[in-house]
């Protein structure tokens, strides 16, 4: 397809374990991410969700380069990402723009807001002092802060308004792409919409990209137009948020969806929820099979245990990892008792 | 009589150099025995330091605390540090956010339970052992027998969430403050969690205060739900006629301003403008005025006081959201058409 701008295929990042002080040898590796695939298109948000140690935060970072992938490759506008180096991996970086979780360490407190916005685009030699300054002027008025702001150091702003400063300095650079992680999780609730809102705006009208990753499903679905849901270090389901959340499919959505507290009683009562036993295993020790099988209250026995599902199309670009998943949509599987709590 | 009467709660902090600040400003309520109520509000509201100055847990340099908080009908402000032990922990427990840092990190599980035990109770240190494994058994440890021996950081967060709870709940306490105790956890924990406190204290009669930033929590947890701004209490109502219609404009704002998983994709938020530091002292006016959609001239000249507007429910505003036109029968009474 002509109008994918990201393509990541079986995207692996392993982290050594090492022990030992004079003779460090690698005893094992802490799989953080473990076959992932992912395309992204032009002009769309795709919503990356997982609980924390699943690996979400680990691909997106492998995907603007900040670590190094184990294997896979990660292709960006029809160019092969994965091993460039030097002026060639610093000229594409201008492309892919983060925002960060928490707008306290990521910006600089000894620096001027002006001075953090227009870093960017002085690293990269963009434009000349005079041009940088107007631009700089020109970006703080579209993230909604005064342009007076510029004089003034982090300190003096709210968590929002920080993040909107770092929202600032991701677009210094027009870039295509932009890795969202977390951006709203560290912010007030009455702050979160007004981030939200502009995340949206912004994409109106630059034509951007964005990779949102969060834990956050509710959120990841207000602003996603596909989402996908990670697990130990792979993706279990990826849809569209609409069928994601009408038609979810593997077990895992089933219940994180079932998990998030909705704001209204009425609707709480009616609610089953599906609550998982026990809590995420090491991705240093992945269960074999499906990984989520030793959590699932659909599991069947030895299929589930011994074969790794892979990540097939059931309708329509809904694809799901999970071995027994029309079953258990058309009712044919049921939860293990105890599993399913009314109301 | 309630539970727990707090009246008139203030605590003030004293800043160097700078004018003093009011956390909590003038709250009052009741905690009847058994019941769920929740205390809802952003970063800096007041909501912890209100149950830390229950508790007495509020250094004594720097902080005035006024007011009165009565449990059973006997005064709690002004005790003694030594008077307090006594109450914190057998009659009013509390759960806090971070588990690692309620739990001492060099001290067996065991250890810190059958202490409590121990000190309430004066029980032998058999019998305290025998219960401490049968409350962390209550809490979902699984082999609590064999881990009482177990240090801290040998469990993952949401089993040391479940130590926590198992401390709290080990003197059976009439009360127990919950202060945002499933914000550190991951979603599905934070659901196994908030159904085992929920079950817990309903299947003990214990009474529950929770009190979070996240409506979603009180709307499946809580009888009562209270929500504060700047130090006071804004609106209170019973749940199901609070988020049936919010009528303080905060209250509504903070309901428009979340994605909602039910509600159909595109909908687009309400954000409150500005942020949560944008205040005007109570005292000239009302504190939510610069932040308010609904504002009018005279909620810049007074504070509005708290008014009982339908039984059961009070209301801070001058100007509220207007109830929807047409409330809907309860269900139960519904007929079919």
């Amino acid at each position: 397809m002509s109008d994918r701008l990201l393509a990541v295929r079986d995207l692996r990042v392993h982290f050594p374990i090492k022990q030992g002080l004079v003779m460090e040898r690698t005893v094992g590796a802490v799989r953080a991410v473990d076959g992932v695939d992912l395309d992204i298109e032009r002009g769309e948000t795709l919503g990356l969700v997982g609980e924390s140690g699943c690996g979400k935060t680990t691909v997106g970072r492998a995907i603007l380069r900040l670590v190094e992938p184990t294997s896979g490759s990660i292709v960006f506008d029809g160019r092969d990402i994965t091993h460039l180096k030097g002026e060639a991996l610093r000229q594409m970086r201008r492309r892919m723009q983060t925002i960060f979780q928490d707008p306290f360490s990521s910006l600089d407190p000894r620096q001027s807001v002006a001075r953090i916005v227009a870093e960017p685009m002085r690293v990269h030699g963009l434009a000349s002092r005079a041009e940088v300054q107007d631009r700089v002027r020109e970006l703080l008025e579209t993230v909604g802060l005064p342009a007076e702001a510029g004089s003034r150091y982090p300190h003096e702003f709210s968590g929002g308004q920080r993040q909107r400063i770092g929202i600032a300095r991701a677009l210094g650079l027009n870039p295509d792409l932009i890795v969202a992680d977390e951006p709203v999780s560290a912010l007030d609730v009455s702050i979160r919409a007004q981030v939200l809102n502009l995340l949206e705006e912004l994409q109106d009208r630059f034509s951007l990209t964005y990779l949102f990753v969060s834990h956050d499903l509710a959120v990841v679905r207000h602003i996603s137009d596909r989402i996908a849901v990670m697990y130990l270090g792979t993706i279990v389901e990826v849809a569209s948020a609409d069928s994601l959340y009408e038609q979810p499919l593997h077990p895992y959505t089933l219940a994180l969806l079932s998990a998030i507290p909705i704001p209204d009683p009425v609707v709480e009562q009616r609610r089953r929820r599906i609550l998982l036993a026990g809590d995420l295993p090491s991705p240093a020790d992945p269960p074999t099979g499906c990984r989520f099988h030793t959590r699932c209250p659909f599991r069947r026995p030895e299929r589930c245990h011994d074969e790794i599902p892979a990540l097939r199309e059931i309708d329509g670009g809904h694809r799901v990892a999970c071995h027994y998943a029309e079953q258990i949509r058309d009712g044919e599987i049921r939860p293990a008792a105890g599993a399913v709590v009314e109301g | 009589m309630a539970l727990l009467e707090v009246r008139d709660l203030h605590v003030v902090f004293k800043r160097r150099g700078r004018a003093p600040v009011a956390a909590v400003d003038g709250v009052s309520f009741d905690i009847e025995p058994g019941s769920m109520t929740g205390i809802v509000g952003e970063s800096g509201c007041g909501k912890s330091v209100t149950s830390l100055a229950v508790m007495g847990l509020l250094p004594s340099r720097g902080v005035q605390v006024h007011g009165s908080v009565r449990l059973d009908g006997s005064e709690l402000i002004g005790r003694g540090d030594e008077d307090m032990r006594g109450v914190r922990g057998r009659r009013i427990a509390m759960i806090f956010q971070d588990p690692m840092t309620s739990l001492n990190p060099v001290l067996t599980i065991g250890r810190q339970i059958s202490e409590a035990i121990r000190r309430h109770f004066g029980t032998d240190e058999d019998e305290a052992r025998r219960r401490t494994a049968e409350i962390l058994d209550a809490v979902g440890i699984p082999g609590a027998r064999s881990r009482l021996g177990a240090y801290p950081h040998q469990f993952s967060g949401g089993m040391r969430q479940r130590v926590v709870i198992a401390m709290a709940l080990a003197c059976e306490p009439s009360l127990i403050i919950a202060d945002e105790p499933t914000t550190a956890l991951d979603v599905t924990i934070q659901a196994q969690i908030l159904e085992l406190i929920r079950g817990l204290v309903i299947e003990r009669g214990t009474a529950l205060i929770m009190i979070t930033h996240d409506l979603g929590v009180v709307a499946n947890m809580c009888d009562t739900v209270n929500v504060m701004y700047a130090g006071r209490f804004v609106e209170s109502a019973e749940r199901y006629a609070l988020f049936a219609a919010p009528r303080h404009p905060y209250t509504a704002g903070l309901l428009a301003s979340v994605p909602r998983l039910d509600e159909p994709r595109g909908t687009r938020l309400m954000p409150i403008r500005g942020n949560p530091r944008d205040v005007i002292p109570w005292s000239a006016g009302c504190a939510f005025a610069p932040r308010c959609d609904n504002v009018i001239d005279r909620c810049t000249a007074a504070a509005p006081g708290l008014e009982e507007i339908e039984f059961g429910r009070t209301l801070r505003c001058f100007n509220p959201v207007p109830p929807p036109p047409e409330v809907p029968p309860p269900a139960a009474k519904r007929r079919r058409a």
